[in-house]
């Protein structure tokens, strides 16, 4: 294998070093997803050498794990079987396109959204932030439907195309990219939406080897508000109405322990003075919008039940930043007790109250301590359905394998209480959440495999990571 | 350390690699950090990968692949990665620390670079690390307080640092010695996983250090100085950088602006592992133009020559070197920083651009003024 792979990409990007391979044998994921490493890593320059990498893989059914920039918190990228070739795609760091007038970027994979907004900012555009460090690849979060976001305003759908190399070989384009190239700005070109249709599918398709995505102008007018609750349910009605009338930029409700530490970027603060739940808001816009906006806002946390907070400059500046610019600091989650687990899910703003409850008595039921137990909420505009992102999370010291047990006994009680509770869906392909999930969605599963075997049809494409 | 400790440090890793870049607000420019894994590309020469293959190395499950002495020993040790890392996971374990632990395992089992084996044998034969046989006298200076401890890379290679020393320190007016059988401090042993080598050359600087008398040891090599810092035990007396100690006495001294426009390069030893980076500043802001790079203090892009890389894998180096030369090339006229193995590598990869010791220049602005 390693000498075919050599005559693809030349000695110095292929190895079957087995203490290179260690390296990537594990991520953050590791109580739920086992360690394994791949038996060679090859590093791609161009997409002719990924085309070629696929077809040997085909050819041999030799599994492929498609990996962009290792930043990975869901073991996605962790081999299943023996014998498998890290598609290490870091090579691939291009940004092939920002186009102002359009609003656009076209992406390669290694290509992360501190690189693409540190080549946006002269625009005054950026793209949609996920809650993830600044490392992670733009174009995997926006085509595993990842985007969760940072800004509510920017809505959920981001990617307009794509380039898609199948395990045959063939190259699939999706939307107005199918008919050429240089206009890769509409999602839907001709047929089905083959873009909707293959999105948030770890790698089990083919390689992504480039994207089109949105932008968003950045504006200079903005404000930060945080609004203190002492319950989810006293903030509901303040969330809904902010975001039914589109007047932020940015909506969280946090509780006052876990992200809001990433968010001020500190932890040298008295979070225990701020009230339980912490709405952090943020109004942008041109003038004119601004000022209106902002009127509005200040009127609907007047009428509010909660507090309006008085944070330091220096840590609204922050949060600004990472709602606006890219999140940094949200790896404080790490600091807080060492990792952390979370179940990302989608859902009504309605059934939020819920699913807080849910998630304390899960962790309580699996023997997790109360002060392990966090949440935040996204709401995702426009605000139809209530559309929020929200987070289950657990922050727990990664090296006690006792509680790493507890948490793998929080999953499997809490996925089917989650689907009793009604969610819209999961945020990702997590370990565990697959066979609970085929069994409720009904012929949709039998269709999704039947279009896999379709594509992939000697399943060497991340195989045993969904089914 | 302790496994336990290490497999602590290991599982408070999550991956997050931020690590490998400079902080990105607010200047908004991303910049890597990390030469190890800018270098060499594979997952295992970046921290979190690094620190997964040392998991491997506690649990038994990687052995002596081909590779693995690149992994452990091809990194400058330069702490870059824990600057980043502590500020986001609050961890208290030092990844600069713990790759060396890394590496005192591997030594332990047969496993290092021949170029560091090499260097141990020139150490035992010659007590200094380049191996020279013929040894440098000075007139002789057996008083004073202070003891100029001057290391072997400005002893045998980049002597006009120690000259320069010399002449500062003569100038303030500082009555001062330096042993005549000077002996490597054990710095490069000790990054190389070597204690064990590194202890008899411990014991004898502690002898050398007690019967001079001195109270104060000044070293313009940042190496030595966080040797005897971090390595030796408590000697009772105070241990000041060159550049701290010529800024204590900037008053005293007549200096001249030399109109140069320079850039400063933070060495690792004396910046990220000692908290110095003010001393440096003063006095290049007191004689030149000083001019910052993007990254700089603890978020500097480290030289290249540390951790036993210089020795052991060139290539690497002198690549890591050029791209902070070019950094330079973009902020000023003139390189400066201020140790001697720093100033080595950067005027090797230098392309033409002027590389000092800050001492030198300290040095030159004395000439200009007499």
């Amino acid at each position: 294998m390693k000498e075919s792979l050599k005559q693809i990409v030349g000695d110095e990007y292929i190895t079957d070093d087995s203490a290179i391979c260690y390296s990537y044998s594990r991520d953050q994921h590791w109580n739920f997803v086992p360690a394994k490493s791949p038996a060679c890593v090859v590093m791609p320059g161009t997409r002719e050498e990924v085309r070629e990498i696929l077809l040997f893989a085909n050819k041999n059914r030799i599994p492929v794990i498609p990996w962009s920039t290792g930043i990975n918190v869901r073991g996605l990228t962790i081999p299943v079987h023996d014998n498998s070739i890290l598609l290490d795609l870091s090579r691939l760091n291009r940004i092939i396109e920002i186009n102002e007038e359009m609003m656009t970027a076209t992406v390669e994979p290694a290509v992360t959204f501190g690189m693409l907004m540190a080549a946006t900012d002269k625009f005054k555009l950026r793209p949609a932030f996920p809650d993830a460090p600044l490392t992670v690849s733009v174009l995997a979060n926006n085509y595993l439907r990842g985007i969760y976001q940072t800004s509510s305003a920017d809505g959920h759908d981001h990617t307009l195309s794509f380039e898609m190399i199948l395990p045959n070989g063939e190259i699939i384009k999706t939307g107005s990219r199918a008919f050429s190239d240089d206009m890769p700005y509409f999602r839907y070109g001709v047929g089905p939406d083959i873009a909707g249709m293959m999105a948030a599918s770890p790698g089990t398709w083919g390689v992504v080897t480039e994207l089109t995505l949105k932008l968003y102008p950045v504006y200079d007018l903005q404000q930060a508000y945080f609004v203190g609750f002492d319950t989810v349910e006293d903030s509901m009605e303040f969330i809904r109405n902010i975001n039914r009338d589109e007047l932020v930029e940015s909506c969280r409700l946090l509780d006052h322990h876990s992200y809001i530490t990433g968010l001020f970027g500190t932890f040298d603060y008295d979070y225990e003075k701020l009230p339980e739940f912490v709405a952090c808001i943020l109004v942008a816009g041109i003038d004119g919008i601004f000022q209106a906006k902002d009127t509005l806002v200040r009127d609907h946390i007047g009428k509010s039940v909660g507090v309006l907070l008085d944070i330091p400059e220096k840590l609204r500046t922050h949060f600004r930043e990472e709602t606006l610019a890219g999140s940094e600091k949200s790896c404080m989650v790490f600091g807080v007790r060492g990792n952390y687990h979370c179940i990302g899910i989608y859902g009504p703003l309605t059934h939020v109250p819920a699913y807080w409850e849910l998630h304390k008595k899960a962790a309580a039921d699996a023997g997790i301590p109360a002060d392990h137990v966090y949440f935040y909420v996204n709401p995702i505009g426009r605000f139809h359905g209530q559309l929020c992102y929200v987070e289950l999370d657990i922050f727990y010291d990664g090296a006690d394998p006792d509680l790493g047990k507890k948490i793998q006994e929080y999953n499997r009680i809490q996925f089917p209480r989650l689907l009793d509770a009604g969610i819209y869906g999961w945020f990702r392909p997590y370990a565990g959440i697959i066979e609970p999930t085929l069994d409720r969605i009904g012929y949709q599963a039998e269709l999704w495999k039947k279009f896999m075997e379709f594509a992939d049809p000697n399943h060497i494409m991340n195989p045993g990571k969904l089914f | 350390m302790r496994s336990e400790e290490l497999k602590r440090a290991i599982y408070r890793c999550g991956k997050c690699k931020l690590c490998s870049i400079t902080t990105f607000h607010p200047a908004r420019d991303y910049l890597p950090l990390c030469p190890s894994g800018t270098y060499y590309k594979y997952q295992a020469f970046y921290a979190p990968g690094r620190l997964e293959v040392l998991r491997g190395i506690l649990d038994e499950e990687v052995g002596n692949t081909g590779e693995l002495l690149k992994i452990a020993y091809g990194c400058t040790l330069c702490g870059a990665c824990h600057e980043k890392c502590k500020e986001i996971s609050s961890i208290d374990l030092n990844h600069a620390e713990i790759f060396e632990d890394m590496r005192n395992r591997l030594v332990g089992r047969g496993i290092l670079p021949e170029a560091h084996r090499e260097i141990t044998e020139r150490v035992r034969e010659t007590g200094n690390a380049y191996g020279v046989t013929t040894k440098k006298t000075y007139p002789s200076r057996r008083s004073g307080d202070t003891l100029y401890f001057i290391g072997c890379t400005s002893r045998y290679r980049e002597p006009e640092i120690m000259d320069s020393m010399i002449a500062v320190l003569e100038a303030i007016g500082e009555e001062f010695s330096i042993l005549d059988d000077e002996t490597c401090c054990g710095s490069v042993l000790f990054r190389t996983g070597q204690r064990d080598a590194a202890r008899e050359l411990v014991e004898r600087n502690i002898r050398a250090i007690e019967e001079s008398g001195a109270k104060r040891l000044v070293f313009t090599c940042p190496g030595c100085m966080m040797t005897f810092k971090k390595n030796y035990p408590d000697l009772g007396v105070e241990l000041l950088h060159s550049t701290e100690f010529i800024a204590q006495h900037l008053n005293d001294l007549k200096v001249r602006h030399l109109g140069m426009n320079v850039t400063y390069h933070d060495p690792c030893h004396l910046g990220r592992h000692l908290g110095i980076y003010d001393a440096p500043r003063e006095i290049l802001n007191r004689i030149a133009n000083l001019h910052e790079m993007k990254r700089t203090r603890e978020q500097a892009w480290c030289c290249g020559s540390g951790g036993g890389v210089k020795s052991a894998f060139g290539d690497f180096a002198l690549w890591t070197a050029g791209e902070r030369v070019k950094e330079a090339k973009l902020t000023a006229d003139v390189l400066t920083s201020a140790c001697p193995f720093c100033k080595r590598n950067l005027a090797e990869a230098s392309d033409g651009m002027e590389v000092y010791d800050i001492v030198e220049l300290v040095k030159l602005a004395l000439e200009v003024q007499s």
